[in-house]
């Protein structure tokens, strides 16, 4: 099976400051995969060169398609669409207003209907809530809405970045059934967490990033038992 | 009693036009993060568009506004696209600056080309007037402030029905997650100043029809524009017409209580006063 998305000897950074370098990795279409590591690791500037707001050097493919040459636009339309760290919603507009902005370059109205119908199956709260201001939400819902707004937009790869960051354990598990749900209905998924626990309970495989380098890459389980991992990351010994 | 009734009703008349002043301004402040100090230039070029309209081809004022909406919005659209475009990711005092020397620009340029002399746009029905009770309405203004609260009603709708209008409000409030989902802010910041431009080219030929235009105009429009839309608050376009409606009857009882010559007193002191008052509601959207 070949990659949906490949990442070969990529580096990147801002202006004179390298922060990624020759880092190797590999979506397969219908799989799970996570990208941990720790604050600082590089992970959200992989994201921002997958979706071309930085620039990278090294191979670069979605779906056998390079992507270096292409403006963000062009990349969100191959259907790379990014679930942002903190959410990023619309905050004084309604939930309602939030989805449709994740639709914005969708011209097909039928689809679009029929992917509201999706969104709000798969999160029946936002369907009770979709008059409300988005920003007057719980954080958990705040974070539903912002995963229904990428699905709006009929992603082939949705890229999740800090899914898990400032909400309860329990939120944080209903969102992990989302994503297996999501990924049931075919679209493939990237994970990028701190939480490398809630990660790992529903991903494929894992890549664990370490100062702008990838320092392990394999299956979930062959990684949990990786002694390294489980010390730094597990907090078991 | 007769006499407070007239001031009112002249002061909300002109005040409406004051509010669509602040429409355009208060619109392209809210999105681009530009206080627009060309502002007023472009309410007194929209002017003049619907003066030679009329004067030169006999288009009615009211039929010319659309004419001059349009050539407004060409002109925003390409100064934001080609011109503020280039400076507007840098610090705000540099759109300031910008904005000021296309003021000064504009207004120069408007002299070489019309000269200094002051002009009204006067149409037949322009002294019109009819009474209502003890006050006696003007036609023509009372046509001006009507057409300010249509198009402040049409703005709101296209703002929070199209698509285009959404993406207006998306970028103005989370530039990254507008980014990340497929706008492209470059094309979104242009039509916004091409729209704020296009207010501005109604409000000027309302004002010529209404009032009187010279070259330097922009000035104390740039400033009524300003505090109106700091009154209004930058969100809500019908609130933005009653801050023109407040500063209209304000400077319609100092021409009459005080003196006419205090009129711009009253606005600009008024400006002071929302700056001391109100600092935040400037700040917190930069």
């Amino acid at each position: 099976m070949s990659a949906l998305l490949e990442i070969a000897g990529l580096g990147a950074g801002y202006g004179e400051a390298p922060v990624l370098f020759d880092v190797g990795l590999e979506v397969r279409a219908g799989e799970i995969v996570t990208l941990v590591g720790s604050n600082g690791a590089g992970k959200t500037t992989l994201l921002r060169a997958i979706s071309r707001t930085v620039d990278s050097t090294g191979t670069l493919r979605f779906d056998g398609r390079p992507l270096g040459g292409l403006t963000p636009e062009q990349v969100f339309d191959l259907g790379l669409v990014q679930v942002p760290e903190g959410r990023q919603l619309f905050d004084r507009m309604s939930v309602e207003d939030n989805l449709r902005m994740g639709a914005y370059r969708r011209r097909d109205a039928a689809g679009v209907r029929e992917a509201f119908d999706r969104v709000y199956r798969l999160f029946p709260v936002l369907r009770e809530r979709r008059a409300q201001l988005a920003g007057s939400m719980s954080g958990g819902e705040q974070q539903m809405c912002a995963i229904a707004r990428a699905l709006m937009a009929a992603p082939r790869l949705l890229l999740v970045d800090e899914m898990s960051l400032g909400l309860a354990p329990v939120v944080v598990d209903q969102l992990l059934e989302v994503l297996a749900e999501i990924r049931r209905q075919g679209i493939t998924v990237l994970l990028v967490e701190q939480d490398v626990f809630a990660a790992f309970s529903v991903a494929d495989r894992g890549y664990v990033m370490e100062t702008g380098r990838i320092v392990r890459e394999g299956a979930v389980a062959d990684l949990r038992s990786d002694p390294e991992v489980r010390k730094a990351y597990l907090g078991v010994h | 009693m007769a006499l407070l009734a007239q001031i009112v009703v002249n002061g909300v008349l002109l005040g409406g036009l004051y509010g669509l002043m602040g429409l355009g301004m208060g619109l392209v402040w809210g999105v681009l993060n530009i206080v627009n100090l060309a502002h007023g230039a472009l309410i007194m070029l929209g002017g003049y568009a619907v003066y030679y309209l009329y004067t030169g081809a006999g288009v009615d004022p009211f039929a010319a506004l659309p004419l001059a909406m349009l050539a407004m919005f060409a002109l925003g659209y390409a100064l934001q696209r080609w011109l503020l475009g280039l400076v507007i990711r840098s610090a705000q005092l540099n759109t300031l600056l910008v904005t000021f020397g296309l003021d000064v620009l504009l207004s120069y340029l408007a002299q070489l080309a019309f000269s200094a002399d002051l002009r009204t746009i006067n149409p037949p029905y322009a002294g019109s007037n009819f009474a209502l009770g003890p006050v006696t309405v003007p036609l023509a203004p009372l046509a001006a402030f009507g057409v300010a609260l249509l198009l402040a009603a049409g703005l709101q709708a296209f703002l929070v029905r199209s698509r285009t209008g959404r993406a207006i409000r998306a970028t103005a409030q989370n530039l990254t997650a507008a980014r990340l989902h497929g706008v492209n802010p470059k094309r979104v910041y242009a039509l916004t100043f091409g729209l704020g431009a296009a207010l501005a080219g109604a409000a000027g030929g309302l004002y010529g029809v209404v009032s009187q235009l010279t070259p330097y105009v922009g000035v104390t429009l740039t400033a009524r524009s300003f505090v109106v839309a700091i009154l209004g608050g930058l969100d809500n376009p019908l609130g933005v017409i009653a801050g023109g409606v407040v500063l209209g009857v304000a400077e319609a009882a100092t021409a009459l209580y005080l003196d006419p010559t205090y009129v711009n007193v009253i606005s600009f002191g008024m400006l002071v006063v929302v700056l001391v008052l109100r600092p935040s509601r400037i700040f917190e959207r930069a």
